[in-house]
């Protein structure tokens, strides 16, 4: 680009950018570098820093808790990125048939995702409650009181529990996906009942290739949100019991508590990294039929 | 559909869908109006009669609610951090926008996809490098501490809603202007901005959402009342009430209502902006 003239309003458009600069370093830039220089280090924040290679990463894919972590956030991601958004996209194409009612439920179904992660997390830590919940006294009401639990408190129920109580929540999902179904052309759908196709048909020979682009961007979101997860968890079990709902997030927190920074730059390290890859892949793998169909038109 | 009987998978698709409409409904309204009522309610009457209505509306916890957890402080707390990190936070990305979608520059598309690529960083990988940034100024359990981390954080995504919106409105505006004899910041701030309007509100209310229901980054660099928000003063209500769960069910209850109440009057302006967002993503 040599020879290209400055702009007349140089000094307007640097002075423009500076605070979104400064901001933008400060806040990515910087802690992006330091996460990964100091995961190959050990410090306590305090003393010098000693370089020590990849001994934390190893470290860590040594240590059964760790491993219990990245199992955990691959549930979460599954959860998120295939159980909700299936829901939620079951009830959007439900929706976008617009139903009696649609634009209520729309709005309704929306209301739990303008509620904290942390005070649903109360709400449900309410219900699981083993001796006041509400859970498990309707199960008592009913009958079954073979099937209470100490839900957050025994291993076998607390994952699913607490997982139950993120997935459950569709709206903001539910909201996007529902906006590109809507737009889809009607006159598709007409042509398709007058072929004589049924409801099923519709949605997954119309419906579902239409809006291929939305799923993909829904799901990759999702899965970053499974690897991200961490206040419910947090406020709910701690990663308990026997760690068996811990994440990788919770470790990082744990390990920043003790001041075991290389160990907890290791696992943001490890986060940043396998959330890149994964989303890497989905976008590929998932994008790839629609490239194939362009170049077919 | 006229001429078409109704095949056994029409009936099977119609109770399915009433059903899974009907399922999902009972998970937004049930816990919640269950914890309403139950915090109505003494101790006692929670355990022994779970779904019933109180005998007596028990208008004593949300008293000792307040009482116990300091919830006006939490609240005056997360309006100035949520407010000032939004103004910030709209501030300085408009004026990027405003450079980025109308002049042309060197490193222009490099550094606006830069920033932009920044909503695919895991900000909870961050935790150490901003905890020591903001022990690092200062500004450990301070209010501002928050407000900066907060409106840094949502630079992309705000740039990317504003930055759309701006590339959006005809040049012909500004070249008017021009002729008027507009400065560079007299563009900005007579044109092109008045008629972002829109698109401020929408970044804003992200922002805004966004600061106000934020917990991880609230948990790390504060550590007592004095910049302590609602979200994190939720986490203690658990150690505050210990066994009084009624009292502690209306805590929860004051601390959700707001943002119930805000829904309920913005609810199209939310829903037409994440809708939107959808489309352009």
């Amino acid at each position: 680009m040599a020879g290209r003239k400055l702009n007349k309003h140089w000094k307007g458009i640097l002075l423009f950018l500076l605070p979104v600069i400064v901001l933008y370093g400060l806040f990515f830039v910087y802690p992006l570098g330091f996460v990964f220089t100091v995961s190959l280090t050990k410090w306590n924040g305090v003393s010098a820093m000693k370089f020590i290679g990849f001994k934390n990463f190893i470290d860590n894919f040594g240590n059964q808790n760790f491993q219990l972590a990245v199992r955990n956030n691959f549930l979460w991601a599954f959860a998120l990125g295939v159980v909700q958004i299936t829901l939620a996209a079951t009830v959007a194409m439900i929706l976008a048939r617009r139903p009696k009612g649609w634009r209520v439920l729309r709005t309704v179904y929306f209301l739990p995702n303008v509620i904290s992660k942390v005070a649903i997390a109360m709400l449900w830590l309410a219900i699981y409650n083993a001796e006041f919940g509400a859970l498990n006294a309707f199960l008592d009401m009913i009958g079954l009181s073979g099937w209470t639990h100490n839900w957050l408190g025994e291993i076998e129920t607390a994952l699913p529990a607490v997982m139950f109580q993120e997935v459950v929540y569709i709206g903001y999902f539910m909201i996007i996906i529902l906006a590109g179904t809507m737009s889809v052309p009607e006159s598709y759908y007409e042509a398709a009942q007058i072929d004589g196709a049924n409801v099923w048909q519709q949605e997954r020979y119309i419906t579902i290739p239409m809006i291929r682009s939305i799923l993909v961007t829904a799901m990759t979101l999702a899965v970053a949100f499974g690897l991200r997860h961490f206040e419910a968890t947090f406020l709910m079990t701690n990663g308990g019991p026997a760690n068996s709902t811990t994440v990788m997030g919770l470790i990082l927190y744990k390990a920043l508590a003790a001041l075991d920074y290389g160990h907890a730059n290791a696992t943001g390290a490890t986060l940043i990294i396998v959330g890149a890859i994964i989303i890497a892949a989905i976008r590929r793998f998932l994008s790839s039929r629609d490239a194939v169909a362009e170049s077919k038109q | 559909m006229p001429g078409r009987e109704l095949t056994l998978t029409d009936i099977i698709a119609k109770t399915a869908k009433w059903l899974i409409l009907v399922f999902f409904l009972i998970m937004t309204f049930v816990p919640i109006v269950w914890l309403i009522i139950s915090s109505f309610k003494t101790n006692l009457e929670l355990q022994t009669d779970p779904f019933s209505l109180p005998a007596v509306w028990q208008f004593q916890n949300y008293v000792d609610a307040i009482q116990v957890s300091g919830l006006p402080r939490l609240f005056v707390n997360s309006i100035i951090v949520s407010s000032l990190s939004t103004v910030l936070n709209v501030i300085i990305t408009s004026m990027a926008a405003f450079a980025f979608s109308r002049e042309k520059f060197r490193f222009q598309n490099t550094m606006l996809n830069m920033i932009l690529a920044g909503v695919l960083v895991p900000i909870i990988a961050l935790m150490v490098p901003y905890f020591k940034i903001i022990t690092g100024v200062g500004l450990y359990d301070r209010l501002w501490g928050l407000v900066i981390t907060y409106a840094a954080i949502n630079l992309p995504i705000s740039l990317f809603l504003i930055y759309g919106f701006m590339r959006t409105i005809p040049k012909e505006l500004e070249e008017a202007s021009i002729i008027d004899g507009c400065s560079f910041q007299q563009r900005f701030s007579r044109v092109v901005l008045p008629l972002s309007k829109l698109g401020l509100v929408t970044a804003g209310t992200f922002v805004f959402l966004f600061s106000w229901n934020e917990f991880i980054y609230a948990l790390l660099l504060t550590s007592s009342m004095r910049a302590r928000t609602l979200q994190l003063g939720i986490r203690f209500f658990k150690s505050q009430f210990i066994t009084n769960y009624t009292s502690m069910y209306a805590a929860i209850t004051l601390a959700i209502i707001p943002s119930i109440a805000v829904y309920i009057f913005f609810h199209e302006r939310i829903i037409k902006g994440l809708t939107s967002g959808a489309l352009k993503g």
